[in-house]
């Protein structure tokens, strides 16, 4: 057992203990508001959840796994050519470690504090405080940092206008019409269509893009607008059967039809989340196993990420949301009353779509912030009752305490741990 | 999650339209109060009068909780100071629910045959107003379900446009009333008659105030 494979398995262990906890805590953002809204049981939230997460993982959370382990930090320096010499390598995998329990660590105390923390700001605060402690500020890619911390602000705000703009069209075509139920008939196949195509059109994009045999964006917006034609005349059809009860208010009715719309968008959040917000525990992993397998004798130019590193991750959230998930879903959906499926729908929708570019663009954002934006942006369009905003003025607060104490739990723990180790 | 959570706020509508339920109680049990007080059953009218009066507190703690579940930070899709006016003005139905009942039992006030008819028109056109009130409060957290907008809003502006018109009749109703009392007032004494003027004018109010609570709502969902 060489110190080298025991860094692996410890950071193995890590990343797991991590994923578990990001599974546990943040599926109930994408199924609280469905099983909230009556849409989804429980138990069919955390069966869609655990195999949209997993999904979600694997198949396209690789770019934000590669910024946090390469691109937040200049891996370069730590090469052996580096300042660090020949331990450089090993000095980064001990790094790594040390941000992902720095991380955790800082989780774990602030749920105990009851603080509404972000995976997300907290892993990347983590390494920051890694960077910094091994080559001060120079140890930072500062541009990239700026991006991700830009993106932070941007996401809540970009949800939030795709949230109103749903709501808006929701209300102005089905439930402002003389007959909503009618409307309702009429409108829900082409937002089935829509979302459909969106979410086939981004997973062909991200999944296929980097294969040789890729197909063109042509073929790729081909097939899914056809998927969502399909989907249209699939959901017409259902719509059809689904007649209102003699006796039902129009816009109960409006509500149990747009409650399938939720459940499909909550899936869509779903994935979205695993696509996001696995990176946050498989990015140091994937550094050190890159690490491992040149013997730590060379900082690899680019961390490709073994497809074994995302299952684990995936496999991590999935176990999170099935052993201690059902308890925060519950907690959510029995709390948050005041959304309706038509609201639901909206918000999901925006927050999804937000996550999955950010995805995209390699950004690693929080899931749980750009939904409260999103829930914010339906709330503007007068589709909840009562919003706090108080929670904007909270976030903002986590914003600041969460990288500052994550950077310096994990700096701390570097600073002991490469005396001892190394 | 738990910002998440924190997110939602308590949504004022449906307690809204509860607090009307409680206000309607009380000025469902006029017209009890009226006919105890008219046939001269005075000790049932104090037992309505106390009946009232406790109604009238159940009302007042919904009306706290309300506001008590109301800060400043939070959005909904009306106004907050409307919100908290309409509350105000809904409320003081009960209030004047409750005065009827004290006037009508601090003193023995003789009430003579000939005024029975103009006063009874008069208590008829007054409940019909509120009643009307009343339909319109219990649909608010439809109008939520609405988003506020569609053929919902349509109707209520209809209602709020007759709550109106039942106002203007509970006036004319209210100096009929006025013009039989002097019309009989030999039969009084000039302190009966003064109370008299009183009762008419809370009487009055009743329908003021469910008009005023109309037009609250009307300013509410004009500002879309």
């Amino acid at each position: 057992m060489t110190p080298g494979l025991l860094l692996l398995l410890a950071v193995l262990l890590g990343g797991l203990y991590m994923a578990w906890g990001i599974g546990a805590n943040d599926v109930a953002n994408a199924m609280g508001t469905s099983v909230g809204s009556g849409a989804l049981t429980l138990l069919g939230a955390i069966l869609l959840a655990g195999i949209l997460e997993f999904s979600g993982a694997v198949a396209i959370g690789s770019n934000v796994t590669q910024t946090i382990s390469k691109g937040i930090i200049d891996t370069e320096m730590f090469a052996p050519s580096g300042p660090l010499g020949e331990r450089g390598p090993l000095l980064l995998g001990v790094g790594m470690l040390c941000s992902l329990i720095g991380a955790a660590v800082w989780l774990h105390a602030a749920t105990h504090l009851g603080l509404p923390v972000s995976t997300t700001h907290a892993i990347v605060g983590a390494v920051v405080g890694i960077g910094l402690v091994s080559f001060g500020i120079p140890g930072i890619d500062w541009g990239k940092l700026g991006q991700i911390v830009g993106s932070w602000v941007v996401s809540p705000l970009l949800g939030g206008l795709l949230a109103y703009i749903s709501f808006r069209a929701i209300r102005a075509y089905i439930l402002s019409a003389a007959d909503p139920v009618r409307a309702t008939v009429r409108f829900a196949p082409y937002i089935v269509a829509g979302v459909v195509a969106i979410m086939v059109l981004s997973f062909i994009y991200k999944v296929l893009r980097n294969r040789v045999d890729a197909p063109s964006i042509a073929v790729s917006v081909a097939a899914a607008l056809a998927a969502g034609v399909a989907a249209g005349v699939l959901a017409s059809a259902v719509t059809r059967n689904i007649a209102p009860a003699p006796g039902m208010n129009p816009y109960q009715y409006v509500e149990r039809v747009f409650a399938l719309l939720q459940i499909a968008t909550a899936c869509f959040v779903a994935f979205a989340h695993g696509a996001n917000d696995a990176a946050n525990a498989v990015g140091p992993v994937a550094a050190v196993v890159t690490l491992y397998q040149t013997g730590y004798r060379e900082v690899a130019a680019s961390v490709g990420v073994p497809l074994w590193v995302m299952v684990l991750g995936g496999a991590g959230i999935v176990l999170g949301l099935a052993t201690l998930g059902h308890k925060v879903i519950a907690t959510v959906g029995r709390e948050i009353t005041e959304i309706t499926p038509t609201r639901g729908f909206s918000a999901e929708f925006g927050a999804a779509t937000t996550v999955l570019l950010a995805s995209s663009l390699g950004l690693p954002i929080s899931t749980t912030h750009t939904l409260v934006g999103a829930v914010v942006g339906v709330g503007m369009a007068r589709g909840i009752g009562a919003l706090n905003l108080q929670i904007i003025r909270n976030i903002a607060t986590s914003w600041l305490a969460t990288v500052p104490v994550a950077a310096g739990v994990a700096a701390l723990l570097y600073m002991i741990g490469r005396r001892f180790l190394v | 999650m738990r910002s998440f959570v924190a997110l939602f706020g308590k949504s004022p509508f449906g307690p809204l339209a509860q607090h009307a339920e409680r206000v309607q109680e009380t000025v469902g049990l006029i017209p009890a109060l009226f006919e105890s007080f008219l046939t001269g059953q005075r000790d049932e009218t104090r037992r309505i009068y106390e009946q009232i009066s406790k109604l009238e507190h159940k009302a007042d703690i919904i009306k706290n909780d309300i506001r008590d579940h109301l800060p400043k930070t939070l959005l909904m899709p009306v106004d907050r100071g409307d919100v908290l006016l309409f509350l105000r003005e809904q409320d003081r139905l009960a209030d004047r629910a409750e005065d009827l009942g004290v006037v009508l039992t601090m003193r023995d006030t003789p009430a003579p045959e000939s005024l029975h008819p103009s006063v009874r028109a008069l208590v008829a056109a007054v409940l019909e107003a509120a009643g009307e009130w009343f339909r319109v409060a219990a649909s608010l957290p439809l109008l939520e379900d609405a988003s506020f907008a569609g053929p919902e809003v349509a109707r209520v502006m209809e209602q709020i446009r007759r709550i109106s018109n039942l106002e203007w009749e509970a006036d004319k109703r209210q100096a009929e009333a006025g013009t039989a009392l002097f019309a009989h007032e030999q039969q009084l004494d000039p302190v009966s008659v003064v109370l008299w003027m009183r009762i008419h004018r809370v009487l009055g109010s009743v329908a003021d105030h469910a008009e005023n609570t109309a037009d609250l709502l009307r300013v509410m969902l004009a500002k879309r």
